[in-house]
């Protein structure tokens, strides 16, 4: 069951658009990875959608949550929805917290404003998160400040402070890129076992891919403003369409292939206030023809699975799995 | 083998903290004890968590740190003392790359001045002479002719990482040291930006220090890799080997979080516990509170780094570690 449904949803700053008509449902308990590099435009979606860009931000299209329209709905009406269905946490957990006030706190304000807990009953539910989150000995270290905690735990303490409205979705974004290797991997652990036991749908926005494909069911890859190709994590992983897709696979080393020489996509991200005719991303586009650099390619199904929006798409493998039962038998 | 170009004997670095309220100090150890052979035309990669100590090794190699302990040997002879003659003109052999070229570029200077200044200062070139080394090195990063003229706010990350490169071309280094000098790149123009080290390597031979996090591009572009942990080598191999056959428990740990399509997350090593505190070392090996090989006593010696064909390795208990990872 659809969610959050997002239709035609555009940002401008200052007159510069940023975001150009984004199409994309969450389902309930799903994980959608969000790829793109930076500019993209992969946070503004869901800063747009839950309200949380500057005044002079233009938002227009429609972000709708089991049928509520959140764009331009009233203020009270989006704060009950924010950390209370949707959560949101983000890259620098240290400058998310207060650094005044006990991580405790801070965490029973959570559950004070979206669950009505109080007292001890929030202290309580306040450690049992901590825990849950896996902050050892949570009794105690309840009344300490941000800065007597790692940057691994403060991203966990974050993530306890998400899970106390009990949200049905949350936005990750960049949850582990300041983090070090080995806690790198335990957050994504943590993230894991965090959706199994809840059944909470998670968007996951990084620009590592490899990440994305370790949490996800799926994935959304976005270039300038749009989204370019969606798929399931196995078919977008193992047979890109979209040639930026393809592009930012073979730029990225292969931990088990050759050490050869890597393959990088020509030129820079576009200028917003300057993009090209045409497809976004024709001027890099080793498939590029004349038609790309007038026509913009819109997203479309494919026959085999998944959504592309390019007029020269890289060949879908032909009939691979089936030939490849013909050779088992 | 090729001769070494440069050598750490010993290495080791301390920072004094101001801990209480009543001006008592404690000195933090950064680097441990190191040591480390960088040899003519490799790519040694350094890699390890925050606080493992090693971009104060890489600046201990270039001299532009004191070592508390150890020596440095550049071509044989010992590093000289910093603002001295001989040390001002060792800088121009031995260049430094960082992170953030935002950072390390003048805002309200042209490209073309910043990547000429240090021609004018080691006495280089200079008038038509220092035009023409110009426009060589802008083309030899793959910047255009017309870009000489910009600000560094009018270019992009790659560009401006690669005026960075470009700077410290300028006195034709032998030997560079580069700090995360992708990490702040978006993917597509990281592979450009490896690529272009590669080049300078293949192409000059010329000899650097590879230091990052990010493992997958140590792998594809450094020979060797030296692996730290709160400010020592736990393990040293080749690069191939390394990621193919990691054998200190960290490193098997290390190596095993990046994350590969289609795995998921079943069969990664999670290592329990937080990430090192050079402010409070364990005693013993440094790892042994996160090693689920440690017994008592890892707690009680700190290992030594001992050659073990290809490899160099730094643990009391490989054998454990290797019999659970066949």
């Amino acid at each position: 069951m659809t969610f959050v449904s997002i239709r035609d949803l555009r940002v401008a700053f200052d007159g510069v658009q940023v975001l150009h008509g984004v199409d994309l449902d969450i389902r309930q308990g799903e994980a959608v990875g969000l790829v793109g590099e930076s500019g993209c435009g992969k946070s503004v979606t869901w800063l747009a959608a839950l309200g949380l860009l500057p005044g002079k931000a233009k938002v227009s299209g429609s972000v709708r949550l089991d049928g509520q329209e959140l764009v331009g709905a009233p203020r009270p009406a989006i704060e009950k929805v924010r950390g209370k269905r949707i959560a949101m946490i983000f890259q620098d957990p240290s400058s998310s917290l207060n650094p005044v006030q006990r991580v405790g706190k801070q965490i029973m304000e959570s559950l004070r404003l979206h669950r009505g807990l109080k007292g001890r009953d929030a202290r309580a539910e306040a450690i049992r998160l901590l825990d849950m989150v896996g902050i050892p000995s949570a009794a105690t270290r309840v009344d300490l400040y941000p800065h007597e905690f790692s940057g691994g735990q403060c991203q966990r303490i974050m993530i306890a402070m998400a899970l106390a409205g009990e949200p049905d979705l949350l936005i990750a974004d960049e949850p582990t890129t300041a983090l070090d290797a080995t806690i790198q991997a335990q957050i994504l652990d943590l993230l894991g076992t965090i959706r199994r036991e809840t059944g909470m749908a998670m968007v996951f926005i990084s620009h590592d891919l490899g990440a994305v494909s370790v949490v996800c069911d799926r994935a959304v890859v976005m270039y300038a403003g749009r989204i370019v190709e969606a798929n399931n994590i196995r078919s977008l992983f193992s047979a890109p369409r979209h040639p930026y897709t393809a592009g930012l696979f073979a730029a990225i080393p292969d931990i088990d292939a050759d050490r050869g020489r890597l393959v990088p996509i020509h030129g820079t991200v576009p200028d917003p206030k300057n993009l090209p005719t045409g497809c976004a991303f024709s001027p890099r586009c080793p498939r590029a023809t004349a038609f790309c650099q007038t026509d913009r390619p819109h997203l479309r199904p494919q026959s085999g699975g998944g959504d592309v929006a390019c007029f020269q798409p890289v060949a879908a493998p032909k009939a691979f799995p089936a030939l490849r039962q013909e050779a088992l038998a | 083998m090729t001769a070494p170009l440069l050598q750490a004997r010993g290495l080791v670095q301390e920072y004094a903290t101001a801990r209480s309220f009543f001006g008592k100090t404690s000195t933090v150890r950064a680097v441990d004890g190191i040591d480390l052979t960088v040899r003519q035309g490799e790519i040694l990669g350094i890699v390890g968590e925050s606080g493992s100590g090693k971009s104060t090794l890489g600046r201990m190699l270039l001299g532009l740190e004191t070592p508390a302990g150890g020596e440095v040997l550049y071509q044989g002879a010992p590093m000289p003392a910093p603002r001295t003659d001989a040390w001002r003109k060792l800088r121009a052999q031995m260049q430094l790359i960082f992170q953030d070229p935002l950072a390390a570029l003048d805002r309200r200077m042209t490209i073309a001045a910043q990547i000429a200044e240090p021609l004018e200062i080691h006495g280089i070139a200079k008038g038509a002479e220092a035009a023409e080394r110009l426009a060589a090195l802008m083309a030899r990063v793959g910047l255009r002719r017309d870009q000489a003229d910009r600000y560094p706010h009018e270019l992009s990350g790659g560009q401006r990482q690669r005026v960075v490169i470009a700077r410290a071309l300028a006195t034709n280094p032998g030997f560079l040291v580069c700090d995360e000098p992708v990490s702040a790149l978006d993917v597509s123009i990281q592979a450009q930006v490896v690529n272009l080290l590669r080049d300078l390597q293949e192409q000059e031979g010329l000899t650097m220090v590879f230091i990052s996090h990010d493992l997958k591009v140590v792998r594809n572009i450094c020979d060797r890799v030296a692996v730290m942990y709160l400010g020592r080598v736990v393990e040293e191999a080749p690069s191939d080997l390394l990621f193919a056959d990691p054998r200190h428990p960290y490193t098997r740990a290390l190596v095993s979080s990046i994350p590969k399509p289609g795995q998921g997350l079943h069969g990664r090593i999670i290592l329990q516990g937080e990430p090192p505190n050079p402010a409070a070392r364990p005693a013993g090996c440094a790892f042994h509170p996160r090693c689920a090989f440690a017994d008592r006593g890892c707690a009680a010696r700190v290992p030594e780094l001992q050659h073990d064909g290809r490899r160099q390795i730094a643990c009391l208990k490989p054998d454990a570690a290797a019999a659970t990872a066949a």
